[in-house]
């Protein structure tokens, strides 16, 4: 399945509190893996460049996007309306495999879903294909954990569809969980996503991260901290191309290599990014 | 798959002789810009068989492999790009190896763009594709089927980056000075018998200066312009943003400057131009070509549109016949005061 370069059209738009759900149908899209993006542009954009966009989630060649209004590309994506133009090159990208990440790992294995902000958005159809393999894993029985951090009870409007598929696998008799935590407390615990993994995390677990630089880095040692489990992050940097063509979004590796995070990532395991050394250049995010 | 994409060229009255190339249209990509058999995983192969380019331009290569610079190496600007990736690549020795026969099979023309830090570097890579060439060729043709044995010199050109402003020695430092631009381009003249084109940078106080030093050296046709040096400052720390410093600027921010370089040019040498600089829409390709450009080059706008150039080569086609231009008629139509 290869990808597109073409216009889509945007068939519905939500308010999620300060983010948006933009969904657009995307003629001959192929369907993301898990934790891929697309380079979106609204074609009337007074910006240059598109803006790379992780798939929330996807029905045939409609395509969900969250997005947080960050700058003027993102605004602008968010301002769309039914009917708009955009400019759409993807899937992109190499996502979270599952298969990969040895999921779903042993009978009772964990898997938990971190996510801060907007980061979030690749969850819904992450979480889509992990109940797919844990429902065909002969005699499973372990979990899924989502643990997701926002600013705001406003940001953590974004949640509704990562809620909407959590819903779904408990519906499809998979044992999931959604953990939520705001800074200031208006919404679920007080605090941020990473007091909620030091409370929960366990040994064997696989973690699948993203959001702000900040938090992947606590989520990082945290992790290192504990036996036996591991990590992959997401990392977001500024694009330009998003297919590899001009170098421009690498990030230096721990062992000092330099990666594109278009083409190489944009998820990447924990050993390869972080160390003594750690990522630097374009800050772990989503 | 390559949905959206425009149907194929309308076959004649686009097609333009680039020396001893020839292009189905005036179209190519900028080097740097766009990575065809990378994109051909992301799009599918059939940008292998039907490029969206009359000739592909692959990112320079450099006789020893480069990482490139620290990042930040990317940023938009007003109406651009600013970049200071730094020339990373595999280096010769892989690019011949490994790349260069795949891109060999491409059913158009490709033009390797080479970059060195002295003009021995420039000649040793010059000569070391010739060698490859010349015995891949001949192997073909010794096992041909008995017909004329092709000649590479009308598939592959070399294009001499001597232009890039993210690195530090060689480069531009060379191809701002119009001595040393004469020795380069002589020195690779001497090994490299197929079309020789110079990219010339516009940071230099008179680029036809430069330009007509190519020319005398012997090169075959003149790429204007690689990107403006310039800067940005990071919004937060109010400090330069880009690794590198400083960057080079490309873009719509950027065409009206490289207009007037490719205006200067063709008044001042004889030889085709390839123009490039924030071409983005059709009208752009017609400002390019009337100031004097046979071939036009999409470098940023075909990043986030990598199937730009067959887009615009139709556009092209439809243009001209509305104006009932042909594309004699169109290139260098700035300079000339009759009908």
């Amino acid at each position: 399945m290869t990808g597109v370069s073409t216009r889509g059209e945007v068939a519905a738009r939500k308010r999620l509190g300060s983010l948006t759900w933009l969904e657009v149908e995307v003629p001959g899209w192929p369907g993301a893996a898990p934790g891929q993006f697309a380079m979106l542009r609204s074609v009337s954009s007074g910006c240059f460049l598109g803006r790379p966009l992780s798939v929330s989630d996807q029905e045939g060649e409609r395509v969900f996007f969250l997005i947080a209004p960050v700058g003027q590309g993102t605004r602008e994506l968010c301002r769309l309306g039914v009917g708009d133009q955009v400019e759409v090159v993807g899937p992109l990208g190499k996502g979270f495999d599952l298969v990969a990440m040895g999921w779903p790992a042993g009978a009772t294995g964990r898997l938990l879903l971190v996510g801060g902000g907007v980061g979030v958005a690749p969850f819904p159809l992450l979480l889509r294909s992990a109940a797919v393999l844990a429902g065909v894993a002969h005699g499973w029985s372990g979990e899924v954990l989502v643990l997701v951090g926002f600013r705001d009870q406003e940001q953590a409007e974004g949640a509704r569809p990562v809620e909407e598929a959590v819903r779904a696998l408990r519906n499809a008799g998979i044992g999931t969980r959604l953990e939520v935590a705001t800074e200031d407390g208006s919404r679920g615990r007080r605090g941020t996503v990473v007091d909620l993994l030091a409370e929960e995390i366990a040994p064997q677990d696989l973690l699948a991260v993203c959001g702000p630089p900040a938090m992947s880095e606590a989520v990082a040692r945290l992790a290192s901290s504990v036996a036996g489990s591991r990590a992959w992050f997401s990392l977001e940097t500024f694009m330009a191309c998003g297919v590899g063509a001009c170098h421009g979004c690498v990030v230096v590796q721990r062992d000092g290599s330099m990666v594109r995070v278009c083409r190489e990532g944009p998820v990447f395991p924990w050993e390869a990014l972080y160390g003594d050394a750690g990522a630097k250049g374009g800050g772990p995010g989503c | 798959m390559l949905v959206g994409a425009a149907t194929a060229v309308p076959a004649g009255g686009l097609a333009v002789e680039l020396g001893p190339l020839h292009l189905e249209h005036p179209l190519i990509n900028a080097s740097g810009t766009m990575e065809l058999l990378e994109l051909a995983d992301t799009l599918g192969d059939e940008i292998l068989s039907r490029p969206p380019i009359a000739a592909y331009v692959p990112k320079t290569v450099t006789l020893a492999p480069r990482s490139g610079n620290s990042p930040p190496r990317i940023l938009e600007t007003a109406a651009g790009v600013i970049n200071a990736i730094g020339l990373p690549n595999e280096g010769a020795a892989v690019f011949i190896k490994e790349r260069l026969p795949r891109l060999l099979e491409l059913p158009c023309p490709v033009i390797v763009s080479i970059g060195g830090f002295s003009p021995s570097e420039y000649e040793i890579l010059a000569r070391r594709l010739r060698e490859t060439l010349e015995e891949r060729f001949s192997t073909e043709g010794a096992a041909g089927e008995g017909g004329m044995t092709p000649s590479w010199v009308s598939k592959v050109g070399l294009e001499l980056n001597i232009s890039c402003p993210n690195v530090h020695t060689g480069c531009m430092s060379i191809g701002a000075d119009s001595s040393e631009t004469r020795e380069v381009v002589a020195a690779v003249r001497s090994v490299w018998p197929g079309l020789l084109i110079a990219k010339l940078t516009p940071n230099v106080t008179d680029v036809t200066e430069v330009g007509r030093a190519a020319v005398e050296a012997g090169a075959d046709a003149l790429a204007a312009v690689n990107t403006f040096k310039g800067l940005v400052i990071d919004r937060k720390t109010l400090r330069p943003y880009l690794g590198n410093v400083t960057g080079g600027l490309s873009g719509p921010a950027i065409k009206a400057l490289a207009l007037r370089v490719v205006y200067e040019l063709y008044e001042a040498v004889a030889v085709p131009l390839i123009g490039m600089g924030g071409v983005a829409e059709v009208q752009d390709v017609l400002d390019f070509m009337s100031c004097g450009a046979r071939v036009v080059a999409v470098g940023s706008a075909g990043l986030r549109d990598p199937l730009l150039g067959s887009r615009l080569a139709q556009a092209l086609s439809h243009e001209l016949e509305v104006r009932g231009l042909s594309l004699g008629q169109l290139v260098g139509r700035a300079h000339r005061t009759d009908s």
